[in-house]
């Protein structure tokens, strides 16, 4: 009983306003909010929303993490926009905390890396609560209907794109694409502490 | 990442053995280098490396040495050299591990930086005063995350609390301070005979 309590103390202190974590078959959270994407413009999750599903990366300029993988979730991301998947990349860190990720560093990085995608500011960490996304990278892929149907990594090696074994991330927006359910619905990795606002 | 290791139990016991033999070291006199040395031959050399060994080591790997540890507590701590809370808690970290390990307790510190980081692992746990060996994550993710805690999301830091049992006790999901290490691991202390 001590250990409950305490663990929700710890959680409450340690991750104000945090939504649980979705589940699979919860709906997108958040859809409406605004965001300022690197083009300067506002957009939101429901904005970009495809016919076939959409994808919410929560990413970063800074995270190892982040960084190792962002090559390959450019890749998806342009590619799979091209089959009905509406993209976007949230940045939910405060850079007061963290610098690298200043609205001028996303900017750079989206174009480096050539996002195709918006990459949009979560100005109060909020939307990255209301997933209760805790790290970056953190994927969110949606069905049509708007239902979440995989929730995790991008695939099981960040290091080394090359010794890959399970493209997790791959594979579920091939599922998605072809109106199945994919499989598994959720997987996990290591990543960097969201600096929450 | 291939296993550096015969067999999963057997390695693991292995290389706690060593990592109890190598904190236990004595330095009777001075690294004659900088570089770091397996745990067996820092142990058998009785030198302190100027950096300590760190060890690639899967979840499994860890937990199994937890188990067979023979501490009345043992602390894992999943950190990275670029991971900011990780490193401000650190200095918490050492100290309690200073002040209670003749009571029994063992900290074993997991790093998740990349292994092209070693040098940068190894450099960071030195000037924190870390003189023993440890480990650096090494297999898969979420295999690793599992075996400590199926709750835990994978973010950075993580911080678990296993009795002399093996049994997680405590998972702080989050960074740790000395008086929260405290406040779990010492009731623990109290109830081991």
């Amino acid at each position: 009983m001590r250990l409950k309590i305490a663990t929700l103390v710890l959680s409450a202190v340690l991750l104000p306003g945090i939504a649980s974590a979705l589940a699979t078959g919860d709906g997108i959270p958040d859809k409406d909010t605004k965001m300022l994407n690197v083009d300067g413009a506002e957009v939101s999750i429901g904005g970009v929303a495809g016919a076939k599903g959409t994808l919410v990366v929560f990413t970063c300029n800074q995270c190892p993490y982040a960084k190792a993988w962002e090559g390959r979730i450019a890749t998806l991301g342009n590619d799979y926009a091209k089959q009905g998947i509406g993209v976007i990349a949230v940045n939910p860190n405060d850079p007061n905390k963290q610098p690298g990720d200043s609205y001028d560093a996303m900017k750079q990085r989206a174009k480096e890396k050539g996002f195709a995608f918006p990459y949009a500011v979560d100005a109060t960490s909020g939307v990255a609560k209301a997933f209760g996304a805790t790290k970056t990278p953190e994927v969110y892929l949606f069905d049509a209907s708007g239902k979440l149907v995989y929730h995790g990594a991008v695939d099981d090696n960040s290091e080394n794109a090359d010794a890959v074994k399970t493209h997790y991330l791959n594979d579920a927006l091939d599922a998605v694409v072809a109106g199945k359910a994919p499989s598994p619905a959720e997987t996990k990795a290591l990543g960097c502490g969201i600096k929450f606002r | 990442m291939p296993s550096r290791f015969p067999s999963t139990r057997s390695a693991a016991r292995l290389v706690f053995a060593a990592l109890l033999a190598s904190t236990s070291a004595v330095a009777a006199e001075p690294a004659t280098s900088g570089r770091a040395l397996e745990p067996d031959a820092a142990g058998a050399a009785g030198i302190v490396p100027t950096q300590p060994a760190l060890v690639p080591a899967s979840g499994p790997q860890v937990l199994d040495a937890v188990k067979t540890s023979g501490a009345k507590v043992v602390i894992v701590n999943l950190w990275a050299t670029w991971c900011v809370p990780c490193r401000e808690e650190f200095p918490d970290l050492m100290r309690f591990h200073r002040d209670y390990k003749d009571r029994g307790v063992r900290l074993l510190l997991v790093s998740g930086d990349f292994s092209s980081e070693s040098d940068a692992a190894r450099e960071f746990l030195a000037s924190q005063g870390v003189d023993f060996p440890s480990y650096l994550k090494s297999g898969n993710d979420e295999e690793l995350i599992n075996t400590f805690d199926p709750q835990w999301s994978g973010a950075l830091p993580a911080t678990f609390v296993y009795d002399a049992k093996g049994q997680r006790r405590h998972s702080f999901l989050g960074p740790v301070t000395y008086s929260s290490l405290e406040h779990e691991v010492a009731p623990l202390l109290v109830a081991t005979p």
